[in-house]
C-alpha cells in the first residue's frame, strides 16, 4: 500500500490513487483546486486595486464583527440588563452604533461595486450574495428594533405588523411576539446573514476583484473572467482586516461614549389607564362593540368577512387564515374581568352582559360610546352623563381599576401560564387606543411622518428604510386601503431587480455609461495612457 | 469599579445629548430627521471622497 510519507502538498491534497472515489477525497480536491491557500489568504492584488473604495468591504466585515461581539455580550447578560444598568446601556450603545456603521459601510461598498459593474466575469453570484446579505441584514436589524423592549419597539412592532400581515408573512412572523423576535434576532437571522456573507467572501476570493473596463483604444486587455495579466502590488489581507477592526472598534466606542443610545421607557396599560382613562375606557368599549382596528382586522388574528388588504383580487393573508387567534372582546375585556374575584357587583354585571341578547348589548354599547365622547376623568374614574348603559359602567370601571393596578398587563401577557414572552394582545389593545399614537406623533414616528425610518429623540434611525417609507407618502398609496400590500409588493419587486442587476439589460450597462469607474481606476487609466505616449 | 462605571458612563454619555426632542427637515412630501439626513449626507460624502482621493501607492510587481 502507498504511504503518505515524503509527499508534497499537492500530492497530499490529491490523496492516494485508491482513495480517489472517496467523498472526502473528492471534496478536498475540489475545494483545494478552487480555493488554494494563495487565494484564500492572498499577499498580492492586481495593481489597479488602488482606491479607497476597496476598503469598504473589509470595513463592513469589521463592523459585523463588532455587532456580533456587542450582541454576544448583551446575550450573556440577558434582555433586561441593558435597561437597568449603565454598563448594560453602554454595551447596548456599542451594539447600536456598530449596526449604524455596518450599514454605513455596506451601502458605500454596494455603491462602489455597482459603479465598477463588479458582476462582470462570472461574478454574478458575488453580486447576488452581496445584495441578499444586505436585505437579510435589514431584516435582522428590524427584529433588533422590535426586541428592544422600549417605547420604540412597541411602536415599530405595532406599525410594522400591518405590512407583514398584508403580505401574508405575518402569519408566521409575529413582530408583536417579543420571544419569537428575540430568537430570530439573536439566532436565526444572524445565522442566515453569517452563512450568506461567508459564501459572498468565498466568491470574492474565488473570482478575485473585477478587472477595470478596457482603456480607450486598448488592443490587449484580459477578458473579465481571465486572470489579470498586468502588474500586481503587495496586499496584506490580515493587516488590512486588523486595521479595519481597530478603526471600527474605535469609532463604535467613540460614538457610544459621546452619543449614548435611546431607550425611552415602554408604555404600559397601567400608565395608559392612569394618564388617559377616558381613552382607555373608550377603547375597551370599542373592543366589545367590535369597532376597533383589532376587532375588525381580519387575518391572521380573526376571520372578519371583507376585511384585510388585497393585491388586485388576491388576499395574501387568507392563504394562511387565522394563525394568531385574537378575539378582542373576550381577550381584552371579558376574560380579564372574569379573573377578578371578590367583586359581587362585577360578577352580577358580567352575568347581565353575557346573558343579554346581542341587540341589547349593542344598544348599551352604542349609548355608552356616545356618552364617552363627553366623558370626563375625575380622580382616575371615568364619569359620563346618566343613561341606559346596562352593566357597562361597572364592567369598565373594574377593567380600568385592574389596569390601574397593573393586573391587566399580567392577564394579557401571561394567560398561558407563569412565563410569558408574547405581547401580541397587550400591544394590539394598546395600539387600538389613541394614547400610544399621540406619544408617537410627538416623536415624529407616525407613518405619515416618515416614522418607520425615525428614532426617538435626535438619534439616527433606520435610514436604509427611506424608500420603503417614501411610498407611503405619495399617491395612490397614501390614501389606499391596500397601501401595505402594494408597498410591500413594490419593495419586493425592486429588491429582486437589485439582486438581478447583472442579468438585466440596460440596468447592467449603467455603470459603463456613467463612467464613475474612471475615478475608481484613475491610477490604472493614467498609467495606461502614459505608457501609450 | 462598578460604582465608578455607574458614575462615569452616564456622564460621558451625556457629552452630546441626543435624547432631546428631534429636529426635522420638511421639503414637500419629504420629512427627514436631521440625524438621518446627516447620516445620508455623510454616506454620499464619504463615497465621493473614497472615489476621488488618491490612494497611497505601494511597491508593484510584474505579472
Amino acid at each position: 500500500m502507498t504511504t503518505m510519507q515524503d509527499r508534497d502538498r499537492e500530492a497530499i491534497v490529491a490523496g492516494l490513487p485508491e482513495d480517489r472515489d472517496m467523498w472526502t477525497n473528492k471534496l478536498r480536491r475540489k475545494f483545494y483546486g478552487k480555493l488554494p491557500p494563495e487565494k484564500l489568504l492572498p499577499d498580492r492584488q492586481p495593481a489597479y486595486v488602488s482606491s479607497w473604495i476597496y476598503v469598504f468591504g473589509v470595513l463592513t466585515l469589521a463592523a459585523l464583527a463588532v455587532v456580533l461581539l456587542s450582541g454576544a455580550i448583551l446575550a450573556l447578560k440577558g434582555p433586561d440588563w441593558w435597561h437597568n444598568s449603565p454598563e448594560g446601556h453602554f454595551v447596548n450603545s456599542t451594539h447600536l452604533w456598530s449596526v449604524e456603521l455596518f450599514f454605513f459601510f455596506m451601502v458605500i461598498h454596494l455603491w462602489g461595486k455597482f459603479f465598477m459593474a463588479a458582476w462582470r466575469g462570472k461574478r454574478t453570484w458575488t453580486w447576488i450574495t452581496g445584495m441578499v446579505a444586505f436585505l437579510a441584514s435589514i431584516g435582522t436589524a428590524f427584529t433588533g428594533y422590535v426586541s428592544q423592549q422600549n417605547f420604540d419597539s412597541q411602536w415599530i412592532s405595532t406599525q410594522g405588523k400591518d405590512g407583514l400581515n398584508a403580505s401574508g408573512v405575518g402569519a408566521l412572523f409575529n413582530v408583536l411576539n417579543f420571544g419569537q423576535m428575540l430568537m430570530w434576532h439573536i439566532l436565526l437571522l444572524p445565522l442566515i446573514v453569517g452563512v450568506i456573507i461567508v459564501v459572498h467572501v468565498l466568491m470574492v476570493r474565488l473570482r478575485g476583484v473585477v478587472h477595470p473596463f478596457p482603456p480607450k483604444g486598448a488592443k490587449t486587455h484580459p477578458a473579465n473572467d481571465a486572470p489579470w495579466t498586468g502588474r500586481y502590488r503587495r496586499y496584506d489581507i490580515l493587516k488590512e482586516g486588523t486595521t479595519a477592526l481597530v478603526v471600527v472598534f474605535v469609532l463604535t466606542l467613540l460614538f457610544s461614549i459621546v452619543f449614548s443610545s435611546p431607550d425611552d421607557k415602554q408604555v404600559t396599560l397601567q400608565q395608559w389607564a392612569q394618564n388617559d382613562p377616558v381613552d382607555f375606557v373608550t377603547t375597551a368599549t370599542g373592543e366589545l362593540s367590535g369597532s376597533t382596528i383589532s376587532a375588525s382586522y381580519g387575518y391572521p388574528y380573526n376571520n372578519v368577512p371583507g376585511s384585510g388588504q388585497k393585491l388586485g383580487p388576491i388576499s395574501l393573508p387568507s392563504i394562511f387564515g387565522v394563525t394568531i387567534p385574537v378575539n378582542p372582546a373576550k381577550d381584552f375585556v371579558l376574560h380579564p374581568l372574569a379573573t377578578i374575584a371578590f367583586n359581587p357587583s362585577l360578577g352580577s354585571a358580567l352575568s347581565t352582559y353575557n346573558g343579554a341578547s346581542s341587540t341589547q348589548q349593542g344598544k348599551w354599547l352604542d349609548n355608552y360610546t356616545k356618552a364617552l365622547n363627553k366623558a370626563q376623568a375625575v380622580n382616575g374614574a371615568v364619569m359620563v352623563a346618566p343613561g341606559n348603559y346596562g352593566p357597562l359602567p361597572v364592567m369598565m370601571s373594574a377593567l380600568l381599576k385592574m389596569a390601574d393596578n397593573g393586573g391587566l398587563e399580567a392577564a394579557l401577557v401571561a394567560n398561558h401560564g407563569f412565563y410569558g414572552t408574547d405581547y401580541t394582545k397587550p400591544l394590539l389593545f394598546l395600539a387600538d387606543g389613541s394614547y400610544l399614537g399621540n406619544i408617537a406623533q410627538k416623536d415624529h414616528l407616525l407613518g405619515t411622518q416618515w416614522g418607520m425610518m425615525n428614532e426617538t429623540g435626535n438619534f439616527p434611525g433606520q435610514a436604509w428604510l427611506w424608500l420603503y417609507t417614501f411610498w407611503y407618502q405619495v399617491q395612490p398609496f397614501a390614501s389606499s386601503g391596500n397601501a401595505d400590500v402594494l408597498v410591500w409588493s413594490i419593495m419586493i419587486l425592486l429588491s429582486v431587480i437589485m439582486i438581478l442587476v447583472p442579468v438585466i439589460p440596460g440596468l447592467r450597462a449603467i455603470p459603463e455609461k456613467v463612467k464613475v469607474y474612471r475615478f475608481i481606476w484613475k491610477d490604472y487609466y493614467h498609467e495606461e495612457e502614459k505608457a501609450k505616449t | 469599579m462598578k460604582l465608578a462605571l455607574a458614575v462615569i458612563l452616564p456622564l460621558l454619555a451625556s457629552l452630546v445629548n441626543l435624547n432631546s426632542p428631534g429636529n426635522y427637515v420638511n421639503i414637500g412630501v419629504i420629512s427627514i430627521s436631521v440625524a438621518n439626513l446627516v447620516v445620508i449626507i455623510l454616506m454620499v460624502l464619504v463615497f465621493v471622497l473614497a472615489v476621488m482621493l488618491p490612494f497611497p501607492h505601494k511597491k508593484e510587481h510584474g505579472a
